[in-house]
């Protein structure tokens, strides 16, 4: 048990953040921004990333508190520590952690350099993905217990977390379907490593005063779920494999599989002004294999020991009573999940044109120097969705490098500060972006951190239309 | 050449971002020092006996009541070790004009009693008469606690007034426990 909460609390203070990538997104010299909106302007005749190091992402974020309120060495004791930050939060504070690898990705020009038959994109990454909110009501009972909350009815829904691993196999396409507008979807096959889910719980634990017959009324009604699936094995006693290397099996084979896909556009009603917007991961993963679900549902009223002097013998037993009437089940049905759907859109003006002739493109091309904007993002999660407004500054200092300055107000900080760069040394591209930067002057006091980087060889489209940068 | 020069700073200066970033001192091992200590209010037991209860269908009275219950939540073997410390409360009220005495007895596996709470309650007259009580179990007292399985309640009616199928009142025990855990 003491293992159990250890294990759950370090899950959740090491956790932290959604998947809002503000500064990759709409950065159209990286072929990952089609990763954020398949309908993004990213033309190419074709490109590879180096497989493993063309896209990886990490964010880690926190509500309400930060990995150093709970281990700052302060001579304070960690349970008094743990305390202020359990009394400090709220149930829909949260952790979450997303980590994203790309195992490979490439793209091509559909037709000859005089057709446009739109632009191909493919490749593989995998994910991990772990969110959980505050079990605060839970935490409050575990560290001290119902004797200062007579009265109050403990919240068993407040544990809400979930967790897992997925491969994703996917293909793109976008294509220009007019002179101002690009549309573009990819579909997506997910191959899930493992999965935990106790997101639909409900219930209250509650003692209240009785003034006549039993001195408390207590009362426990609980209707308790965690869905688990491609983990079972793992928790087995005789389980001696190596669970990295398993888990990765899994991921590809054996496993279970779902499908989903994205969709995007990019549209300019003007040349300097551009709209986008871009929906993920709409999509759903079936567990049937190895599926355990855990279950812990029913009504307990506590009322004690009571005899009755009947002289019968009574059999009853609390202990056996409390089994019966709640008991913990373990249950092999499939279950689906939904994977969490984001949403982006962004609006750019660009001004500035270019009086830099370093660059090697060619005289009919218009582009601009300068861009701001702004963009929104959206994360469904199991309670409220996730929200994150940016603000932008992009500088194209040539063909071969932009930057990208972003200020994001989300639930996490508002002073998010984040840079980015893509630099292209001939076809080689190279990016990096990393935001909270002003929380680098104390990571530890951070409430989300979050770095993107990547490499890809990218082989410029020859009949490009005029560039809209 | 400009650009690689660009390249170049912005490489630095991420580069020393990241290198003069700093973290507060931390220490991941106070994690070791969870201690969860709560303290649980529950019920422990409770009965009502009203006074023709100690009247039998001739007119005799019953002086003598028992019944022993089960009490096994030391069965298990977590809470078993996280007790740290059990307060009884006790509260008997007596409205029936006879004075009784009442004893609990804790019993082990074997029905060897192992502690005996015992209580005085003297005859209603007028005004209900509350008997409280407070055990606290710690130490050796706690462990005798953890090895009890059952619970005895007896209750004798001392001499006096006689009742009847018509006598008022009752006898009446509420009792709670304070558990404290460390877990």
């Amino acid at each position: 048990m003491r293992k159990g909460i250890l294990f759950l609390l370090v899950f959740i203070s090491v956790s932290c953040f959604s998947q809002n990538k503000q500064i990759l997104y709409n950065l159209t010299s990286v072929p990952q921004s089609l990763m954020m909106n398949p309908g993004a302007d990213f033309k190419y005749r074709f490109y590879f990333g180096v497989p493993l190091l063309s896209g990886t992402s990490f964010k880690v974020g926190s509500t309400g508190f930060s990995v150093y309120d709970l281990f700052a060495n302060d001579g304070v004791d960690f349970n008094q520590k743990l305390r202020n930050v359990v009394y400090s939060t709220n149930r829909n504070d949260h952790a979450a952690i997303n980590e994203q690898i790309e195992i490979f990705n490439g793209g091509i020009k559909l037709g000859d350099w005089l057709e446009d038959k739109g632009y191909l994109s493919f490749g593989m990454y995998q994910e991990f993905d772990l969110f959980a909110y505050m079990p605060k009501d839970l935490a409050i009972l575990a560290l001290d217990g119902n004797q200062n909350y007579i009265g109050k009815s403990f919240n068993l829904g407040d544990l809400s977390m979930k967790s897992e691993v997925v491969s994703v196999l996917h293909v793109g396409y976008h294509k220009n379907i007019s002179e101002k507008l690009i549309v573009g979807a990819r579909a997506k096959i997910y191959f899930s490593g493992f999965n935990a889910t106790t997101t639909r719980n409900s219930g209250s634990i509650i003692t209240t005063t009785n003034p006549n017959t039993t001195v408390y009324n207590q009362e426990i009604n609980s209707n308790m779920s965690l869905n688990t699936s491609g983990i079972s094995k793992y928790t087995k006693d005789n389980y001696d494999g190596d669970v990295a290397t398993d888990v990765r099996k899994q991921l590809l084979f054996g496993g279970d599989m779902g499908l989903g896909f994205d969709a995007g556009f990019t549209y300019y009603p003007k040349d300097n002004i551009q709209i986008t917007g871009s929906i993920l991961d709409v999509g759903f993963i079936s567990h049937s294999k190895d599926v355990e679900n855990f279950t812990w549902k029913g009504y307990y009223k506590y009322v004690g020991t009571n005899p009755n002097f009947s002289g019968t013998n009574d059999p009853n037993s609390v202990y056996d009573d409390f089994k019966e009437a709640i008991p913990l089940d373990t249950l092999h049905n499939k279950y689906t999940t939904l994977r969490p759907i984001k949403l982006n859109a962004s609006y750019k003006y660009s001004f500035g044109t270019s009086s830099e002739e370093d660059c090697v493109c060619t005289a009919t091309e218009k582009r601009y120097k300068n861009a701001v904007g702004a963009q929104f993002f959206m994360m469904s999660t199991p309670r409220l969705p996730i929200t994150a407004l940016t603000g932008f500054y992009q500088r194209n200092f040539s063909d071969k490098l932009q930057l990208k300055a972003t200020y994001t107000l989300d639930s996490y900080s508002y002073t998010n500060i984040g840079l980015g760069f893509s630099a292209n040394l001939g076809a080689f591209n190279m990016y990096f972006m990393a935001d909270n930067l002003l929380e680098y002057r104390d990571v530890s006091k951070a409430n989300s951190l979050s770095f993107q980087f990547g490499f890809n060889f990218i082989f410029k489209d020859s009949n490009e239309p005029p560039y809209r940068n | 050449m400009k650009k690689y020069y660009l390249i170049r700073i912005i490489t630095l200066t991420l580069f020393l971002m990241c290198s003069f970033s700093c973290s507060s001192d931390l220490n991941f091992d106070q994690a070791n020092d969870l201690k969860l200590t709560p303290v649980i209010e529950g019920n422990l037991s409770y009965f009502d006996i009203p006074a023709p209860s100690f009247v039998a269908d001739d007119g005799s009275e019953y002086n003598f009541a028992s019944d022993a219950q089960n009490f096994d939540v030391f069965r298990d073997k977590y809470f078993n070790s996280y007790l740290q410390r059990a307060d009884f409360h006790f509260e008997i009220t007596n409205t029936i004009q006879r004075a009784f005495a009442a004893s609990i007895v804790l019993l082990d596996v074997n029905d060897n009693p192992l502690y005996t709470i015992n209580f005085d309650v003297p005859a209603y007259a007028g005004t209900a008469n509350i008997v409280t009580k407070t055990e606290i179990f710690q130490g050796a007292k706690l462990t005798m606690l953890k090895n009890s399985r059952k619970m005895k309640f007896l209750i004798a009616m001392k001499p006096g007034t006689a009742l009847n199928k018509n006598s008022t009142g009752s006898f009446k025990l509420r009792s709670s426990a304070t558990v404290y855990l460390s877990i």
